[in-house]
């Protein structure tokens, strides 16, 4: 891999003239009208968010379409649904940090700001789903005055855990690899907002090797520390459903599917930001061809893997023989929901295939193609899991069905805003692709070229 | 319950009372009060207001004092001088009765702070001994209808009682001028004896005066069937205690209705006669499914206008003279055939029936085959019809004198004839041509908004009154609350009419009372209010099949679909419409909620292209209505089932503008069936249904045992990783017997009584959020044109491994040391993980705040043992705890342990059929351990390893034959 890795970034082309480049994304941005389209679109999205969180305070979670069985329905299926596009983001940055993988320096950035906003927008849906928000705090073991503690045995509890500590840790990662390139936007901006701004986040950084070795220690523990969450966070998740009886969710495949489907959908949705962001700013210096391949290979591999969880979904039900199994098998392939099923399996994995084709993976708009129907086919899956187990499980008597209620779709869409407006300030405000690692990689790879 | 004595006596402590009218003529306040109270009073002259007050004199007395607000609830008022015998916070118990269709209903009235908030059977009572259905238990939410009839109204606009008995004061001098000639009361079916005292004393000042009877539903039918066939009008009780074989054309007699407490108890008793088999055999052959079908031994699926052609068929295999056998298709000469072996050997033990709705030809074929059967005296009596009043004339003969306008005082009593009249006899027209009109009910409903004056009537459990029950023994009716509306009994006004002017409310009572209980009046009457009832049933009489009864040839012959007309199993004839817990309860065997349907059959429906909800239209004749369709599994091929009650339009709130109105189309005199037609027209509607999947889907939730096999095979419990709870004294358990349940939602409607469950309307159950607590699950198995049905109450299992406990973050679902899978509702922050987790789907979770807004009366009707869940909180089944704590309590302060039949859940207590046993099971000789021991007993998903503490008994299967 040594000799593509050399070749990843086109060695004709300056340090300084990187630094150039990405620096002057916020201090001169470019493609201003552009940007304040999307940022009105986005706008309008949360607008619509605040107004759907506002209406579901004051009158109750009733305004969704969720009854008795299928309690729990779009809330829980976008948590996860966002929550497992976060997780590509930490696998990006921190994964491939300790593996040394030096095609992640592009698209770390971004990457990880991705997965920042991507958990803020599932952390939400946790304390909009309850019954009674205002006590969300009494799953925080403190100690109350009731004498109560929380429920340890409860995946929710865990949930709590695992989502605060996920957020907290990609925040910090985010931040720590951050802060050299804020170092370096300060030294070259002239305006003096920008100045202190930049002098203030960059905490004083002066890039001297004292400097470096603490950081690189930070940064190297931050990422040992994101890894296993990665893991750990979307094991939990799944077994939100797995710790349950319900048919359908009982088995022991969801904590591996869960990840790697959050790996998949994950790294789709990097994959569109990279095939956008190079395309809006004229990165293809630095996010060029290869790191496409390289995604596109990724994501076939999470692809093919989280389709073995779906043969081996199948496999276990008919093995097994047990009646309710096979019931849920028979509505997700033939009943009224099945259109999540094969949805999901169409969208997911067959415009995938094309992706073992050296041209398709290296091709900007196909890969969005394929990655958007890959987001698509992935929400499809969580709506899947969620509704066909719920909505006829054991007692025939309590089998009902389920529909979606516009504040359902406004919530949901809403969190795309309240993705999308963070992020296209962040473009705004911050280097979006790691300077000084980009810069580090070109100068190994001229080292090796001249060397 | 005594009535509240005038305060007039001065007793001490009170507030300053005053001795004498003349004292307060002068008292400004009081000037104030008469003026706002009695707006014409202030118009008077000096000498004529005291002529006035002297007349106002008692009923001042019985208001209280100026300065006293009339404010709709006295409910919650602190003591200055508490009663001695009233401990706030526990609840006093009084025993009563409702009338349905005019008869007793016996009820113990739980009510705390001088308010009911729970009715519960009479446990003594020789008809119900304890048990109650549907209408008992949601009675009282009627006393707290917020479109209730708070006062007198003429045309519209509050008027006083003063200004009532003034008009009638008028009336009575017309009524003077022709003898009554003119004058004429219409009242729904009744059997109080005071009543009866009362008209006949009403009949004495004004001879010329007639009584006509309207019943909407009730025993109109049985009594021109009994008619018709013994030559006098008789009710009929079936013992069948005394029965092993019990044969059933269209009678739905497990059904709802006046009779179904008595018969599910005593069908119940006699089915579980044995341990090792059932103990009796029901066979049933229907037109349209009903719980008598869906639990019998056998059932045969036949056209109402056939019955009488089966019933002359097992006849003849009887040997009835007469008698003929032809014409039968394969499947009904095998089921005759069956039919009449089984009779033939069980002899006089054996039991034939005929529905009070069908024709008279199979009541007569019927009544033949008992008495050559030889089963009058011994599994059927009769008797003297109860309700009346006697002598009564009829709705139609009515409606013509009022045309010709022969009628010009009609005081209209306890019925609602605009609405339930059939559409085809114009009695809203005929109303309008009447002179004067008095409409005396609970509400002004669409008869009291065309009468002139509208008297608002004081609900049962707020009078004094008396009724018989089913089998003639006497109840007299105590009030249980103090009328807290401007209200008056039915006695009281049938007393003004009679002349008295302020007449009080127990006086009549008393005065019917006094010579039956002739020198122990006090403590006979004491011993009748505390029993709830006065010994004595009426005496049965002997009744032989006339010999004109002929049948008449092919009854209700013509072309055409069968149309029947059907009582609505949750709102009847439409008088429960404004109950919201009867229009949420899911009807038996459809589970559907807030409306009425048009039911087919599944070939009818098939032919005619319809699905579920689609628009038909029926006509009958040239009268037509629109309703959405149903596809009723096991409804005879061209029977249309048609449910009257709905189409309200002056129902209140809660009942208006739901359904379809059948009372347009119904024949006026064959009102139950008809000849008619059916099509499909343009749109549909969504159904509120409960229950959207109805068959077993091949899954063994509702077991069966053969005579030959009678005990299931053991189950394995999957072993835990969970160590057990460790258990205290008491371990709750219930144990369900599927046998024996009919399907009748008693349980379901005392549960939400007892809990304070909320009413959710209409489209909130259609979404799927209704809030029972315990669902009667109706599958059924075999094709669709020929199932069999089953009912399976599911509440809370109360699983010793819960999935729910272990879901829920924070602690809000906990286990209780007696077993009680607890919910701690302001612990509950609503995740909802328990009710994901929970495999019987029992929980309920409030997705909007589902509590009445703050004004409501209906608030008065909670259990305060109960809290009353707000929005966002998940609730369940709990056992009835406050219930089980109550016991608790009694126990430790008589220093004593918990005994069998300390703790009786409300589901328990409803049950008809006792079908809900309850219980400690650590006790080995508790009867909920009995039945644990049982060959019969299973657990429902066994397989989970959930250990829940509600279990099965199953099912006897005892159908050698026939379609079943």
């Amino acid at each position: 891999m040594s000799d593509r890795s050399a070749d990843i970034l086109p060695v004709r082309q300056s340090m300084g003239g990187i630094s150039d480049q990405l620096t002057g994304i916020p201090l001169h941005f470019p493609v201003e009208r552009r940007w304040l389209i999307a940022m009105l679109f986005a706008s309008l999205l949360l607008l619509m968010l605040m107004v759907s969180v506002v209406v579901l305070f004051a009158e109750g979670v009733g305004i969704w379409g969720i009854n008795i069985p299928v309690n729990w329905a779009f809330a829980i299926h976008n948590y996860v649904w966002w929550l497992g596009i976060g997780h590509a983001g930490t696998l990006i940055s921190a994964l491939l940090l300790l593996t040394q993988s030096e095609w992640r320096n592009s698209l770390n950035r971004f990457a990880e700001t991705m997965t920042l906003f991507a958990v803020v927008c599932a952390g939400i849906y946790p304390v909009l789903h309850l019954g009674r928000p205002w006590y969300i705090y009494w799953m925080f073991p403190y100690p109350a005055t009731m004498d109560v503690w929380p429920q340890f045995r409860s995946p929710l509890e865990w949930d709590i855990w695992a989502v605060l500590t996920y957020l907290t840790v990609s925040f910090a990662f985010w931040y720590t690899g951050l802060i050299p390139d804020l170092a370096a936007a300060r030294d070259r901006a002239t305006k003096r907002s920008w100045q202190i701004f930049f002098g203030i986040t960059s905490l004083g950084w002066r890039g001297s090797a004292a400097h470096w070795q603490r950081w690189s220690q930070a940064y190297r523990l931050t990422a040992g520390l994101a890894v296993p969450l990665v893991v750990s966070v979307h094991s939990e998740v799944s077994l939100l459903f797995a710790s349950g009886q319900i048919p359908g969710w009982h088995s022991t495949i969801f904590p591996p599917y869960f990840v790697l489907g959050a790996a998949f959908s994950g790294f789709a949705v990097v994959s569109i930001i990279a095939v956008s962001l190079r395309s809006w700013f004229g990165l293809y210096n630095l996010v060029t061809d290869d790191h496409l391949d390289l995604l596109g290979m990724v994501l076939l591999a999470t692809g093919l893997m989280t389709a073995y969880g779906y043969v081996f979904e199948v496999f276990d039900a008919l093995y097994s023989g047990d009646a309710h199994e096979l019931q849920t098998l028979a509505d997700r392939l033939t009943g009224a929901y099945a259109w999540t099923y094969w949805g999901a399996i169409i969208f997911n994995f067959i415009p995938l295939q094309a992706l073992w084709w050296r041209e398709v993976r290296r091709t900007g708009w196909a890969l969005l193609l394929i990655s958007i129907a890959v987001a698509i086919g992935m929400w499809l899956e969580r709506y899947m899991i969620l509704v066909t187990s719920l909505y006829r499980d054991f007692l025939v008597s309590s089998w009902s069905k389920f529909t979606p209620t516009f504040w359902d779709w406004s919530t949901y869409f809403g969190t795309i805003g309240l993705f999308l407006v963070p992020f296209l300030i962040a473009i705004r405000v911050i280097p979006l692709i790691s300077i000084f690692e980009t810069e580090e990689l070109l100068h190994e790879e001229k080292e090796k070229t001249h060397g | 319950m005594k009535s509240r004595r005038p305060q007039i006596d001065g007793d001490g402590g009170g507030p300053r009372l005053w001795s004498g009218l003349e004292e307060l003529s002068n008292d400004a306040a009081f000037q104030a009060w008469v003026d706002a109270e009695y707006p014409t009073a202030a118009e008077f002259g000096p000498t004529a207001r005291r002529q006035f007050l002297k007349l106002m004199g008692a009923s001042f007395a019985l208001a209280g004092l100026a300065g006293c607000e009339k404010s709709p609830f006295v409910a919650a008022f602190p003591y200055v001088d508490q009663p001695q015998s009233e401990t706030v916070g526990l609840p006093r118990y009084y025993a009563t009765a409702l009338t349905f269709d005019g008869y007793a209903q016996p009820v113990i009235a739980t009510t705390y702070s001088g308010r009911p908030t729970k009715l519960d059977g009479n446990p003594d009572h020789p008809v119900t001994k304890g048990r109650s259905d549907v209408f008992m238990q949601a009675a009282v939410l009627g006393l707290y209808d917020p479109d209730r009839a708070q006062g007198p109204t003429r045309h519209g606009e509050p008027t006083t009682w003063m200004d009532v008995t003034a008009a009638i004061s008028t009336l009575r001098q017309d009524w003077a001028g022709d003898q009554g000639e003119g004058l004429r009361l219409l009242t729904g079916p009744t059997s109080s004896p005071t009543f009866q005292h009362q008209l006949d004393a009403l009949r004495k000042q004004f001879p010329k005066m007639r009584v006509h009877l309207h019943e909407a539903a009730g025993e109109a039918a049985r009594r021109t069937s009994t008619a018709a066939v013994y030559g006098q009008p008789l009710d009929m009780r079936y013992v069948l205690e005394q029965a092993d074989v019990l044969v059933s054309f269209d009678d739905d007699f497990l059904g709802p209705g006046p009779n179904q407490v008595r018969n599910a108890r005593s069908w119940a008793s006699s089915r579980r006669r044995s341990s090792d088999r059932p103990g009796m055999h029901l066979h049933a052959a229907e037109s349209v499914p009903s719980a008598t079908g869906a639990v019998a031994s056998s059932r045969l699926i036949a056209d109402a206008s056939r019955m009488a052609r089966l019933a002359e068929a097992l006849a003849s295999k009887l040997g009835v003279g007469g008698a003929t056998a032809g014409d039968l298709t394969p499947t009904e000469q095998s089921w005759v055939e069956t039919i009449a072996k089984a009779c033939g050997s069980a002899r006089e033990r054996a039991l034939v029936t005929s529905g009070p709705l069908g024709d008279v030809g199979t009541a007569i074929w019927v009544a033949r085959i008992n008495e050559t059967l030889n089963s009058a005296g011994r599994c059927l009596q009769f008797m003297q019809p109860i309700t009346g009043p006697a002598d009564a004339g009829t709705l139609k003969a009515l409606v013509a004198d009022m045309r010709v306008g022969k009628v010009h005082t009609l005081v209209i009593i306890g019925c609602n004839p605009a609405y339930t009249a059939p559409g085809g006899l114009g009695f809203a027209e005929a109303l309008k041509q009447t002179r004067s009109t008095l409409h005396v009910g609970l509400q002004r409903d669409e008869t009291g908004e065309l009468c002139e004056w509208q008297l608002p009537l004081a609900h049962e459990l707020e009078s004094w009154s008396d009724a018989r029950a089913v089998d003639g023994t006497a109840s007299i009716i105590q009030p249980t609350i103090i009328p807290f509306y401007d209200v008056r009994s039915v006695h009281q006004i049938m007393a003004m009419l009679l002349g008295e002017i302020d007449p009080a409310a127990d006086a009549a009572v008393r005065e019917t009372w006094k010579s039956a209980f002739g020198d122990d009046f006090d403590g006979r009457w004491r011993q009748a209010l505390h029993d709830g009832f006065v010994e004595g049933a009426a005496p049965a009489v002997s009744a032989t099949v006339s010999s004109t009864a002929a049948p008449s040839a092919r009854s209700a012959a013509g072309e055409g679909l069968d149309i029947v007309f059907r009582p609505d199993p949750t709102v009847w004839d439409g008088s429960f419409a404004n109950i919201g817990w009867l229009q949420e309860l899911p009807k038996p065997l459809t589970t559907l909620t807030w409306g009425n349907v048009i039911a087919v059959s599944p070939a009818l429906a098939k032919r005619l292209d319809v699905v579920n909800g689609d628009h038909v239209e029926l006509a009958i004749g040239d009268r037509n209505l629109v309703g959405p369709t149903w596809i009723m599994p096991g409804q005879a091929e061209n029977t249309v089932a048609v449910f009257l009650g709905y189409g309200r339009s002056q129902a209140g709130r809660v009942g208006n503008q739901l359904g379809y109105d059948a009372y347009r189309i119904r024949p006026i005199d064959q009102p139950w069936l008809a000849k008619g037609s059916l099509r499909k027209t343009d749109g549909s509607e969504t159904l509120a249904v409960t229950q959207l999947h109805h068959r077993m889907e091949g899954f063994d939730f509702v077991r069966e045992v053969t005579a030959e096999h009678p005990t299931l095979p053991k189950a394995d419990t999957p072993t835990s990783l969970y160590p057990p709870w460790p258990s205290s004294k008491n371990a709750w358990g219930m144990v369900i017997d599927l046998d024996l349940c009919i399907g009748c939602n008693a349980c379901v409607a005392a549960c939400t009584a007892e809990n304070n469950v909320p009413v959710v309307g209409k489209e909130q159950v259609s979404v799927g959020r209704e809030m029972h607590w315990l669902r009667i699950a109706r599958y059924y198995t075999g094709d669709v044109e020929t199932p069999r049905s089953f009912f399976q109450p599911v509440p809370c299992m109360h699983c010793e491994q819960a999935p729910c406990e272990m879901g829920c973050p924070v602690h809000a679902t906990t286990h209780s040391p007696e077993g009680v899978n607890q919910m701690v509702y302001n612990r509950c922050i609503g995740t909802r993980t328990c009710s994901s987790f929970c495999p019987y789907k029992v929980r309920r979770f409030n997705f909007y705040d589902f509590r009445a807004p703050p004004d409501s009366p209906t608030h008065a009707a909670h259990n305060p043992d109960v809290t009353v869940r707000s929005r966002g909180v998940m609730e369940k089944c709990t056992y009835c705890t406050q219930r089980i704590e109550a016991a608790h309590a009694t126990a430790d302060k008589e220093n004593r342990p918990l005994r069998e039949g300390d703790v009786v859940t409300a589901c328990q207590a409803a049950c008809p059929t006792k079908a809900i046993v309850f219980g400690n099971i650590n006790d080995p000789n508790s009867e909920v351990s009995r039945l644990r021991r049982d060959g019969r007993h299973y657990v429902l998903l066994e397989e989970l390893g959930t250990r829940p503490r509600t279990t099965y008994l199953a099912r006897w299967r005892d159908d050698d034959g026939g379609q079943g």
